[in-house]
């Protein structure tokens, strides 16, 4: 469990898995002594949303509970939007990097091959679609609903918007992301022919695994946390009377 | 998916609720009844069936004769014990249970033990997995992981372009899979297709 008081390297050198979440909060390492506490405070974090999100990542029974509802929507939303940067700039990237030098450098036929690059190819586009989708649409419509929501009066235009949308309607379609990348490692394990660059091999499937945990517990702030508060803004919105 | 049902026989209480707290956060699991004395338990036993038995020490001892009975819960049995792993002290009886969970244990673990339980329970994996997916989306996925167009599938099944869309849309919607890539790895691993099939076989 990780504490405000505990210093921050202790974080990092127990918890080495949770290193990706630090640029997400624009957390730089050389800490010092410092406290979990003062390092956030540096570097203008929540620290408690930090440490929800933290013990969520390591706590596999982790139910966002009454912590995450102290937090405004816009510190979730933009933590949602440097996650979604993750995965674009560094953790997609890597991993593809990786295929493609194990498949150069493998005894795969030119069909295994185009299997599994062709596969990858469809994936990262059905990746950037979903991310796109939310970082143009849903991000933004709920930061306007917050804002909405801090005002004397509910926009009319805004208000008639939202008598036809609901974002229950985005968690119907919201599919998840992890199934097919599991589906590669399978691939991989199961039925292609074995590699010999071991070490490669063995990177591409740590790679893969750490993804689709860091997709899990980031659906899970989706699903979980920004979800159901949205629903529950647009509730108490539609159900303010009109003032006049 | 299937719970499991479990049923608690812990005399402390503080033990009993700690345990029921664990097993609320974890997917798959119903508790289906707590006991703090072995008597009503051996009753309930006899009658009921159940897929895991969370039980302390001193409540095993004192229904050891039911254990003996019916050999198969034992099977079924969680022993709590005292302390650590590794020290603990030899309970009275000479039946021993499959599985313990040591009191001082750290909660990781006590998860850890109890989802290898819950993954041994789960129905095996059946060969072809087709649970999803209709006979006939089953032969189309199979079609387009060769490699056919929805022309091609249609006149191999006497079947109109239009029917073949539509079970393609079903087959997308229930999978979340659009690409055939993905239609086609996900045809492997599921043992729908052969990755030689796939792979070496020029599609027709």
């Amino acid at each position: 469990m990780i504490t405000r008081q505990l210093p921050m390297y202790r974080v990092v050198t127990d918890h080495p898995q949770l290193l990706p979440l630090f640029p997400r909060f624009n957390l730089k390492l050389g800490f010092g002594e410092k406290s979990v506490e003062q390092v956030c405070k540096d570097h203008g974090v929540n620290v408690d949303f930090f440490l929800e999100i933290a013990n969520a990542y390591l706590d596999e029974l982790y139910v966002p509970g009454e912590g995450l509802s102290f937090f405004s929507l816009g510190t979730v939303v933009n933590y949602i939007l440097s996650t979604h940067n993750y995965y674009m700039d560094i953790a997609l990237p890597g991993v593809e990097e990786k295929i493609h030098l194990l498949m150069d450098g493998s005894a795969l036929s030119e069909k295994e091959i185009a299997l599994v690059t062709g596969f990858f190819n469809d994936y990262k586009k059905d990746f950037l679609a979903h991310i796109s989708q939310e970082d143009q649409h849903i991000l933004p419509y709920v930061l306007e609903l917050e804002r909405q929501s801090t005002l004397e009066r509910t926009d009319p235009e805004f208000l008639q918007k939202l008598r036809s949308y609901s974002i229950r309607e985005f968690e119907k379609e919201h599919d998840r992301l992890e199934t097919s990348l599991e589906h590669l490692s399978t691939l991989i394990i199961k039925y292609l022919p074995p590699f010999d660059d071991l070490q490669l091999c063995h990177q591409v499937l740590n790679d893969l695994a750490a993804l689709v945990k860091d997709l899990v517990d980031h659906a899970d702030v989706e699903d979980k946390v920004l979800i159901p508060r949205v629903a529950e803004l647009e509730e108490k919105l539609l159900n303010t009377p009109f003032p006049g | 998916m299937r719970r499991s049902g479990f049923i608690l026989a812990i005399d402390s209480y503080l033990v009993r609720k700690g345990m029921v707290s664990i097993l609320n956060r974890m997917n798959g699991i119903a508790i289906l009844k707590e006991f703090g004395t072995a008597e009503p338990l051996i009753s309930y036993l006899k009658n009921q069936s159940v897929d895991f038995i969370i039980i302390s020490q001193s409540i095993f001892d004192n229904s050891a004769d039911l254990f003996i009975n019916y050999p198969g819960l034992l099977e079924k049995t969680i022993l709590l014990k005292e302390g650590h792993s590794g020290k603990e002290t030899p309970g009275d009886s000479n039946i021993q249970a499959y599985t313990s969970i040591h009191l001082m244990e750290e909660k990781e673990k006590i998860v850890w033990k109890i989802r290898g339980l819950l993954d041994q329970n789960a129905p095996k994996k059946i060969e072809v997995h087709t649970a999803e997916l209709s006979p006939r989306e089953t032969t189309i996925i199979r079609l387009v992981s060769m490699g056919l167009t929805n022309r091609q599938i249609a006149d191999k099944l006497f079947l109109s372009a239009h029917t073949v869309m539509t079970h393609r849309k079903n087959i997308s919607g229930k999978l979340g899979i659009k690409s055939v890539s993905g239609l086609t790895v996900y045809a492997i691993v599921n043992n729908i297709i052969t990755i030689e099939e796939v792979t070496s076989k020029p599609a027709q």
